[in-house]
């Protein structure tokens, strides 16, 4: 194929995540430059990550090429992230892909986030046929490959990990992102408050464990017979034993010898820890993934758009439309048998 | 002397949750199903879970049992090392034996497995895991229901329609191409039952998978009804 030498620019444009991956057909990452907008108070409200987006789109592709050492006239294939996500937020990524496909007369091809994150996450670790725990801001999600899918064996019947922690961050008054305080705050405890554990079969719900993290943070003994450590502690420790106890679950029924730990709470060393025991009393291999391409990252974005690219090359520009709502179980995967 | 004595062999599986252990109680084939300390889990959590699921898998075999389902006969608890000792049955996990049948036998099977659940639905019990891996299937074609250990009691549609949904995930995700014939013989089934107790709630609970399942995550705008 003509396009076999070449560099492919990935956009991911998802959710507060900007980023731009410049990466080859072999596999390696050129350039891989983030702009993440960080709300000043609240959450992500939709029209200003736009906003942030719209406003800091050309410097990161101008930063990306620069990095890469290369100009747009290098590049072969431009890749951007079609579903799922915020759809204000997703059109932005199709429409800068669009205009610099139609510009430049090179091939797009739209890119399902969850399935980037798995295959981003099998290239680096060189991992073959992972069951893989992703687990961020907006997902969580058990998955492998079976029947030509990557099926999801258990997910978050509500909200997700990373957006619940978040969510109790904030009721404390911890600024976004909250994950990587609650880690440290619960370092500091050994106190556990009992909270709701729920996990339905290979499913969990976390609006619950949400409900009673929050009741205990404005409860009146709240400073007296317990501290914000504590409820961070109970917190880390009830929902990851959930996310373990059904990782472990579906480790045994889909009888899988590697499993891969993706997504943005990743990167939390407690949850690692609690993964890694169960793929060692399981004799399975354990990977988490380099926190840079753990996160949502353009990287990621350009090399699923690789595999896709060579199996089914480029889209048409009919075919570019976003799909906020696309589950990563409907999505063919053809590159893998 | 051998009818005295209580004796454990080796472990037979190894899962998630819990160990099986072949053995003999008192010249009873049995098992001891293990609930085994997580390294993973601080302790106060490990022991509530424990114990929590070992009680309360006991209760609901013994409860379930009376309905005259297929379920292990529990001979034995012991809460302190988490131990249920049951009835040991020999079967096959339908996860392994479903590519043997022809389409014929696997709407029967799933059909029974569908009455199955909807008496125990009818009853107020909720599995919470049902999964082709937790029902066994006999030399005599026979269905047993194992591993209640998430098992709940509840009458809402919105429990048993989870319950319901739970299953369809397993049979999509597993056995992808078997579901269609699947699925269906298996709410024929549990509709079935209802409707011989002239009861309309069977209805209600299988509509209520579509509502649960549009509340998933990205779920298309169409299928949201």
């Amino acid at each position: 194929m003509e396009n076999e030498e070449g560099l492919c620019l990935g956009i991911e444009s998802t959710a507060h995540t900007w980023s731009v991956g410049i990466v080859d057909f072999s596999g390696e990452v050129y350039g891989l430059v983030n702009n993440t907008y960080i709300p000043e108070e609240g959450g992500l409200h939709p029209a200003l990550v736009r906003e942030h987006h719209l406003s800091n789109f050309k410097d990161t592709v101008l930063k990306a090429l620069q990095e890469a050492k290369c100009s747009l006239k290098d590049i072969s294939l431009i890749a951007f992230s079609q579903s799922p996500g915020l759809g204000p937020i997703l059109r932005i990524g199709s429409l800068v892909a669009r205009l610099l496909s139609q510009l430049r007369g090179i091939p797009i091809v739209g890119v399902n986030h969850c399935v980037a994150h798995i295959e981003i996450g099998r290239l680096m670790c060189n991992i073959e046929d992972p069951l893989t725990l992703y687990v961020s801001g907006g997902n969580t999600i058990i998955s492998a490959y079976e029947s030509a899918r990557y099926q999801i064996f258990g997910e978050t019947l509500d909200i997700s990990i990373g957006n619940m922690i978040d969510m109790v961050a904030r009721d404390a008054g911890l600024a976004h992102p909250g994950g990587p305080k609650i880690e440290k705050l619960a370092e500091k405890s050994n106190n556990y408050i009992s909270l709701p554990y729920i996990v339905k079969g290979m499913d969990l719900t976390f609006s619950g464990l949400y409900t009673a993290a929050r009741k205990l943070i404005e409860s009146d003994e709240y400073g007296i017979n317990y501290v914000l450590e504590d409820v961070a502690h109970s917190l880390q420790e009830t929902s990851f034993s959930m996310l373990t106890e059904i990782t472990e679950r579906a480790l045994a029924h889909t009888k899988k010898t590697e499993v891969l730990l993706t997504g943005g709470v990743a990167a939390n060393k407690r949850l690692q820890e609690m993964i890694k025991s169960i793929c060692e009393d399981h004799g399975a291999r354990y990977e988490v993934v380099p926190l840079k391409l753990a996160g949502d990252n353009g990287a990621m974005i350009a090399w699923t758009g690789i595999l896709r690219f060579k199996s089914e090359g480029g889209f048409d520009l009919s075919q570019t439309n976003i799909n906020p709502k696309e589950r990563m179980d409907n999505i063919s995967i053809p590159w893998r048998k | 002397m051998e009818n005295n004595t209580i004796i454990e062999g080796d472990i037979i599986h190894r899962g998630a949750e819990a160990s099986l252990i072949h053995g003999f109680w008192f010249g009873k084939e049995v098992i001891f199903k293990k609930r085994y300390p997580k390294k993973y889990r601080i302790e106060p959590i490990d022991k509530k879970i424990r114990v929590s699921r070992t009680l309360n898998e006991a209760r609901a075999l013994i409860k379930v049992k009376n309905y005259g389902l297929n379920v292990p006969q529990v001979f034995e608890i012991d809460v302190n090392t988490s131990t249920i000792i049951m009835k040991y049955i020999e079967g096959e996990k339908l996860k392994d034996s479903i590519s043997v049948f022809d389409n014929q036998k696997k709407y029967e099977i799933f059909n029974e497995i569908g009455r199955f659940i909807a008496i125990l639905h009818q009853n107020g019990h909720i599995h919470g895991d049902i999964t082709t891996s937790n029902i066994l299937i006999t030399p005599n074609e026979d269905i047993f229901l194992i591993d209640f250990g998430l098992h709940e009691y509840s009458d809402s549609i919105e429990d048993k329609s989870v319950d319901l949904h739970l299953f369809k995930r397993v049979l999509i995700s597993s056995h992808g191409s078997d579901f269609n014939i699947c699925f269906k013989a298996f709410i024929e089934g549990y509709l079935s039952s209802y409707e011989l107790n002239c009861s309309n709630e069977g209805k209600y609970i299988v509509r209520n998978i579509n509502s649960i399942e549009s509340r998933g995550r990205y779920v298309k705008q169409v299928e949201r009804k």
